[in-house]
């Protein structure tokens, strides 16, 4: 009853990681300093869309610290260094070489997209950004309360329940047994006085146990436990055994898509580059934690430290981040090994760039709501006839893909006629309707090779 | 019907001997060792009733104790730095050079996540034309090896121990440096080097220690053409041989479709010729004559094949050659002794070669110079020279001369080399001097070995420097003068190994990398942190050829061959004196009684450099059908006349030369007086029964002998005594019969030219089903239906596409002893069908099987085995074999025919095999409980059952039980479990792949975009796969050809295999 658990354990958690992250988004509510102006707002959105990768304000990333360097640079040289850096050096501004040679002549990316005004949005935005204030974060008392809940206490208090049960029935049977016993000593009679008291009912049951031959009512009973018993097995082997629905293992990162995903709206596609042109979606290589990560380090929840996850990847790289140093990273790199949640058999294959691309699911059709879940967990059952259903009812795209051209002229030429074996493709209102199965997407060689 | 042929696949079948048809009632080889197995549990079939239910209990709680295992926890570990080029799932190709054998055919090699894990012909280059042999296609396995050697080694008292690079590099560079000032020799010893890197490197290596002297050394060379194309023109080179362009070949023993040379490209070359469809009847194709002892691959494939005594070739030579200078009206040779074969064979020949004179083609296997002057002569004669022979834009691919060896050999044994290093070669396995440079070896004070594995050279050294295999290694080749190809590498080391070049490199001090960028305008500081200082070094000399740029040369990279236009062929001035010559052969003693011993390459293993390869080795020849080992090859007329059969061990004496207990085969083809043997076997090895290091067949290189100018593979003379015991060759040719079932279908060239449908005019069968038309087959379906055609014409049978389909479809090797089962597990096989070449010949063995008795009465059942004995006794009667030499071969590759009705379909109680609606007949392995009702209910045999979990067994070790030989599984094959039954599943693979993206790509499947591994491989081109419901396929095209025809069509299976009548250039009535 791996599933069951494993639900009871997603719902506890997401209640649980719901509650933390309401408190920390509270906190989070409190940190920044003084409200944004209106200009600034827009170039803070337009400072993390752009620069963040390589750029913090009070840190040196790829590179330098922002913060204070509307008071180092004037406005114009600014305006020119942001929007071609390039143009900038060639021209031989002594500043611009300057700051490209202090920062081990990493080139920074050309903006000549961003207007003369976006970019004096970004330079008001360094004008009024404060230094968030460092909220001391004490452990929520919701992570001891998160504890009652936890799967260990929930089974102590089965257990207890169990056991007081037990105790209950065995002192009911005591207290008959006693009265019994007392009933017998008070007087012989009292067994003529019972048979007397049976009811109709119990007249015909003791009959009927007389007239009966007790070898077949014991084999009839076995047969139904059997039966019962069999039902019940062939039922937890079709939907439990090997079915892994739910498993959401602990990954040695604790990486939230709800985060990534869902707050963020981070495209699934941008880490998971692969799933368009490959069978398989495939884990992003570390090196696409670092776009990012490299400056979003998340030390507004960590009491200014860079957060312990993030800390993982760096430890994977083998990356100093207090000596950031372009895209080279250090010499003993460790490879993260995740637990892969979707398992498939050997013998089932499956293709993520046809159902993607070839199709045009969303991830959710087969992953569920990713982006909701703080810890990743498999959504279907990933069985035969999981896949099988969908087969059945979806529709392939016979009219605009070129690739069903032959089908599509047959199935146009054939629109009238009742007897073809095409005329099956309409539906009532006329409409060309064929299903993946009827294209033969049932066929064991679509998957078992 | 104009084809009378009778067909058969051994002499077995032939014979119908009694434990032939014993054998063939049986489902299974061998009873199944039931009480075997039983009693090893304290049970018997005889067990009571308690004991049974005890047995059943247990089985049924182990069963489900071992089924309540837990899901086991996977990992998925992603790339830190994710290399641009790589995306996961999908394959990255790159073209290449092969570097299984000196031929250097172009190569594409599939990788996948970085690993390379097939390797296919590179269409690009003339040598390969996009075949490949299976040789070359077995050669990544010797990546894959755990024999190879992990980092060098040294040597003390044939133990090797590890050491570092950095530590036998300053031992080595100061003996060097010692020796090359103290006035020292050194030698080089290398198999053939065309490749203008390497040779400049070695260049450059004897600059610096300038006592360097580099010899090269061919296992199985052509010193002989290359000596006497030196006294006949001047020039010591193998000259191209334009097969495309001749009428008519005639061969003397050379196998160029097999082993000869170069043969995936002059199979390409022939079977362009041998192609029917669309000529007139003016049109010629090559026809091919054969003389030759043993019955090679090409002599299978011959129009005419007449049996040779090879010891006797000189004379046969040089009669044709006076045939022709008769023709010619020029001088005759004075020749002493003439020849001719049964049937006027030379003068016939002669004729033929006369009347397409300037388009035809002589060829000798021999190694004797002066008999390749004479065949030079006879070309001469025939205006050859120019059109089909070559020799300005010649081959580079074999250059060993042999009296360079021999001489280096007496020299290093004679103490007169003080270092010596063996490159790419081992003579002291495969050279008659084996023993000469083992004792040498000792005389010199520094001896290394490039060798990758601690083979029988490389042991006897003080180093083993390991080279890279192919496959890891930059390197270019020129295979034919200004046909230039690059060897990329296509994963990084596996071992600690390091590039021969760049061990010279280093030795020399010359490892520094270059400065500047050898290529104009351009430097390379980003890469020369990486890249091989040979890599570097290759530019180089590309550049100083022209190729300056990186444009230019990533496109040489990128198509794997860059070629300079090529010369016009001339015809050259003839030096040699043919008379003097002629009357020196006149001098060679030859006893026509005695028994010429003829060594031969298989077509599989070669020279033996590859012989620890399990594919190699469980890929049966192509005419004998033997696997793991090799035999005596014996007359039917020798083995009666000195009481040897099939099984039989015998002693093989040349000389003072003996080898004892060779196993024998009775070959139907084998020329009277004399027997062949294969080279190339007796190496120790991993794959030996039960992974011991143990010897596979007999090493034959001692019996090549050296006349003083050449190395000779045929010795006359040689004794044959039968020896003890008896020994089971693991044979695949009759594990199925073909009852008498007209299953080839054959017809010559002037029939065809007369009536398109020749050979194929039987009555159609009148065909019932039980079954509904299925939609994919009715006309002008929307649907796919995937077909083949093989063109039984182009096939030589040369068995590359088995190979391919092991390697694509991760199809386990068995062994030796599971082969005796009949449990080999091959998807495709190539079945070969002896005919006896005269119908009107039929004999007593034809007669019996068409199971008549001599009487005239049919053999029934029941009376069968009486008849035969009967026939026995007959067997006495006979006198005359002449017969048992001449037959003729057909090849039929066979495999899964995906019947439209097929009946493996509706026998299987678990709906494991179902038909698709593209035709295909769908094997599902995770259905398959192994009833094996399927494979007694199939019609072609074709389908094979896994009796053990061949990739995690060690009983198997084959190379798919350890975790480097698992890197060369192909990912989207599932590895098939124990209890499966398994066939071919026309690389369903790549259907589906193409498939999806086509419709990823919003477009149509093109014609030819899916290719199965079969087809990939086949350098004659006989494969054909596609869509026929595609009107404008070729498939389509084919399968309404007037040849084309379903096997056992009678069944009414509907197959979607059709195959394409053979065609022999043969006269028109020696069919009737």
């Amino acid at each position: 009853m791996v599933r069951n658990r494993n639900n009871y354990n997603m719902q506890v958690r997401t209640i649980v990681v719901a509650f933390l992250l309401f408190l920390n988004l509270n906190l989070f509510a409190q940190a920044p300093g003084k409200p944004l102006s209106a200009d600034a707002a827009k170039g803070e959105s337009l400072f993390k869309l752009n620069c963040t990768s390589c750029h913090a304000m009070d840190a040196k990333l790829v590179g330098p610290a922002l913060q204070g360097v509307h008071t180092r640079r004037s406005e114009e040289w600014l305006l020119k260094w942001i929007k071609n850096n390039e143009k900038l050096r060639a021209s031989g501004d002594k500043d611009a070489i300057a700051v490209y040679n202090e920062n081990g002549k990493a080139a920074m990316n050309v903006f000549e997209n961003l207007s003369d005004d976006q970019i004096k949005t970004i330079i008001t935005y360094f004008k009024e950004w404060t230094a968030p204030v460092k909220v001391k974060t004490t452990e929520p008392s919701g992570g001891t309360d998160a504890g009652f809940f936890s799967s260990n206490t929930l089974y102590i208090l089965i257990f207890l329940i169990v056991v007081l049960v037990l105790v209950l029935y065995i002192l009911r049977r005591t207290k008959k047994q006693l009265q019994s016993t007392i009933s017998e000593m008070e007087g012989s009679n009292a067994e003529d006085h019972e048979h007397k008291e049976l009811s109709e009912g119990q007249k015909k049951l003791a009959e009927f146990k007389k007239k009966s031959n007790p070898t077949i009512v014991k084999l009839l009973v076995g047969t139904v436990i059997a039966l019962c018993l069999a039902v019940y097995g062939y039922n937890f082997g079709a939907t439990e055994i090997a079915v892994q629905q739910g498993y959401a293992p602990e990954q040695p990162i604790k990486f939230s898509h709800k985060i990534h995903a869902g707050d963020y709206k981070i495209d699934c596609k941008y880490c998971h580059t692969t799933v368009e042109k490959s069978k398989q979606a495939s884990v992003p290589s570390v090196n696409t934690c670092m776009n990012c990560h490299k400056g979003v380090q998340a030390r507004d929840k960590y009491d200014g430290q860079i957060s312990p996850e993030i800390l993982k990847i760096y430890a994977a790289m083998d990356y100093d981040p207090e000596k950031p140093s372009g895209q080279q990273f250090g010499a003993n790199p460790k490879p993260i090994k995740w637990i892969r949640v979707h398992n498939l058999p050997d013998h089932a294959y499956f293709n993520h760039s046809m159902h993607v691309k070839g199709v045009g699911l969303t991830c959710q059709t087969c992953h569920g709501p990713v982006q909701t879940m703080p810890v990743v967990q498999q959504f279907a059952t990933l069985q035969m006839g999981w896949c099988i259903n969908c087969h059945r009812e979806r529709n392939i795209d016979v009219e605009n893909n070129p690739y069903y051209e032959k089908l599509h002229e047959k199935i146009k030429a054939d629109k009238n006629n009742k007897n073809s074996n095409y005329s099956k493709y309409y539906t009532k209102d006329g409409k060309i309707n064929v299903t993946a199965a009827q294209n033969g997407a049932l066929e064991c060689s679509k998957c078992h090779y | 019907m104009a084809n009378k042929q009778t067909y058969w696949k051994g002499e077995e079948e032939l014979l119908r001997t009694k434990d032939f048809l014993a054998s063939q009632k049986n489902e299974f080889n061998e009873a199944l060792p039931l009480d075997e197995v039983l009693s090893e549990n304290n049970l018997g079939l005889s067990a009571n009733r308690r004991d049974f239910l005890k047995f059943f209990g247990f089985s049924i709680a182990a069963v489900s104790l071992a089924a309540c295992n837990k899901t086991p926890i996977r990992n998925v570990v992603p790339y830190l730095v994710k290399p641009e080029e790589i995306t996961p799932g999908v394959a990255n190709y790159y073209n290449s050079t092969c570097g299984a054998c000196s031929a250097a055919c172009g190569v594409t090699v599939k990788t996948r996540e970085g690993r390379p894990i097939k390797v296919d012909g590179n269409s690009n280059s003339p040598v390969s034309g996009g075949g490949l042999c299976s040789t070359g296609q077995a050669s990544i396995l010797s990546l894959y090896d755990t024999e190879r050697l992990a980092g060098p080694q040294k040597i003390k008292d044939k133990t090797a121990s590890d050491v570092e690079w950095s530590a036998i590099d300053g031992d080595i560079t100061k003996q060097l440096e010692t020796i090359n000032a103290a006035g020292g020799r050194i030698a080089i010893i290398s198999g053939t080097i065309h490749s203008p890197s390497t040779l400049g490197v070695i260049a450059d290596f004897s600059a610096k220690y300038t006592n360097t002297k580099h010899i090269t050394y061919d296992t199985v060379g052509y010193g002989g053409i290359l000596s006497a194309n030196l006294t006949s023109f001047g020039k010591q080179v193998i000259p191209s041989y334009n097969f495309d362009k001749a009428n008519v070949v005639v061969s003397f023993g050379a196998d160029f479709l097999g082993t000869w040379i170069s043969p995936v490209e002059y199979t390409k070359a022939w079977a362009s010729r041998r192609k029917v469809d669309g000529l007139n009847k003016e049109s010629k194709i090559l026809k091919t004559i054969q003389f030759e002892s043993n019955l090679s691959l090409t002599g299978s494939n011959a129009d005419y094949r007449f049996p040779m005594k090879s010891s006797m070739e000189a004379i046969y030579v040089t009669s044709l050659y006076n045939a022709i200078a008769q023709k010619a009206g020029v001088a005759q040779l004075p020749m002493v002794k003439s020849g001719e074969l049964a049937g006027g064979a030379i003068k016939q020949s002669a004729e033929a070669l006369w009347n397409e004179k300037g388009n035809s083609l002589v060829v000798s296997g021999s190694n004797d110079a002066r008999i390749q002057s004479i065949v030079n002569g006879i070309n001469l004669l025939l205006n050859n020279y120019g059109t089909t022979i070559d020799l300005d834009n010649h081959s580079n691919q074999y250059k060993g001369v042999d009296a360079d060896f021999a001489q280096f050999a007496t020299d290093l044994n004679n103490g007169a080399y003080k270092a010596v290093i063996f490159y790419n070669t081992n003579p002291v396995y495969n050279s008659p001097m084996s023993e000469m440079i083992s004792a040498g070896i000792k005389k010199a004070s520094l001896s290394v070995s490039f060798a990758s594995t601690a083979d029988e050279t490389a042991i006897e050294c003080q180093y083993i420097a390991p080279d890279s295999h192919y496959l890891e290694s930059w390197d270019d080749a020129e295979p034919k003068a200004g046909v230039y190809q690059l060897t990329q590498p296509t994963i990084s080391p596996v071992f600690k190994t390091r590039q021969a070049q760049e061990s010279l490199m280093t030795w020399a001090g010359l490892a520094a990398k270059p400065l500047v960028d050898p290529f104009a305008n351009k430097t390379i500081l980003s890469q020369k942190a990486e890249a091989s200082v040979y890599y570097l070094y290759i530019k180089t000399k590309w550049a100083l050829m022209g190729i300056n740029t990186d444009a230019a040369f990533n496109k040489a990279l990128h198509d794997g061959v860059h070629q300079m236009p090529a010369k016009a062929a001339t015809v050259p001035a003839f030096a040699a004196n043919l008379s003097a010559i002629v009357t020196d052969l006149d001098k060679m003693k030859v006893d026509t009684n005695a028994i010429d011993l003829v060594l031969y390459q298989n077509v599989a293993i070669k020279d033996g450099s590859l012989s620890n390869n399990p594919w190699l080795q469980e890929t049966p020849d192509p005419i004998s059908k033997v696997t793991w080992d090799n035999y005596v090859s014996l007359p039917k007329a020798l083995a009666e006349k000195s009481g040897i059969a099939n099984g039989d061990l015998v002693n093989v004496i040349a000389g003072s030369k003996k080898i004892s207990g060779l196993p024998v085969f009775i070959q139907p083809g084998q020329s009277n007086m004399t027997v062949g043997l294969a080279l190339g076997y007796g190496r120790k090895g991993k794959i030996g029964e039960k992974g011991e290091f143990e010897a596979i067949g007999k090493n034959a290189f001692p019996f090549v002998t050296y006349n003083g100018s050449n190395f000779n593979y045929v010795t006359n003379g040689v004794k044959i005594e039968k020896a003890e015991g008896k020994y089971e060759l693991a044979q695949t040719q009759t594990h199925f019969s073909i009852e008498g079932r007209d299953l080839v279908r054959e017809t010559t060239f002037g029939e065809i030219k007369e009536n398109p449908k020749a050979g194929n005019d039987k009555n159609a069968p009148h065909l019932y089903t039980l079954w509904e038309t299925k939609d994919y087959k009715k006309e002008g379906a929307p649907n796919h239906h995937w077909a083949m055609s093989i063109d039984l014409n182009s096939c030589t049978g040369c068995s590359a596409c088995v190979v391919s389909c092991n390697i694509e479809n991760n199809v386990p090797v068995v062994g030796r002893a599971e082969v005796r089962r009949r449990r080999e597990m091959h998807w495709l096989r190539i079945d070969r069908y002896f005919s006896f070449s005269n119908v009107n010949k039929i004999n007593y063995e034809a007669d019996l099987f068409l199971k008549k008795d001599y009487e005239g009465n049919k053999i029934t059942k029941e009376k069968g085995l009486e008849a035969i004995d009967a026939i026995e006794k007959k067997k006495a009667d006979k006198a005359n074999y002449d017969h048992w030499e001449n037959v003729q071969v057909v090849h039929q590759p066979m495999m899964c025919q995906h019947c439209g009705q097929a009946p493996c379909e509706t026998v299987c109680p678990v709906l494991a095999t179902t038909h698709s609606t593209e035709g295909l007949n769908q094997m599902t392995y995770n259905r398959c409980i192994g009833t094996k009702y399927c494979a007694n209910n199939c019609p072609y045999k074709v389908r094979r059952f896994n009796w053990f979990r061949y990739n995690d067994n060690d009983q198997f070790d084959f190379h798919f039980n350890n975790d480097l030989g698992k890197m060369v599984i192909n990912p989207d094959v599932t590895v098939r479990t124990r209890g499966v039954m398994e066939k071919c599943s026309m690389c369903v693979q790549s259907i589906q792949a193409t498939k999806t993206k086509a419709k990823r790509e919003r477009r149509k499947i093109n014609d030819g975009e899916i290719k199965t591994a079969c087809q990939r491989a086949c350098p004659a081109g006989a494969i054909v796969f596609g869509d026929v419901n595609d009107e404008n396929s070729e498939i389509h095209k084919l399968f309404k050809n007037e040849r084309s025809y379903r096997v056992l069509e009678e069944l009414n299976t509907q197959t979607a295999v059709k195959y394409l009548v053979k065609v022999r250039d043969t006269e028109k009535e020696t069919k009737a």
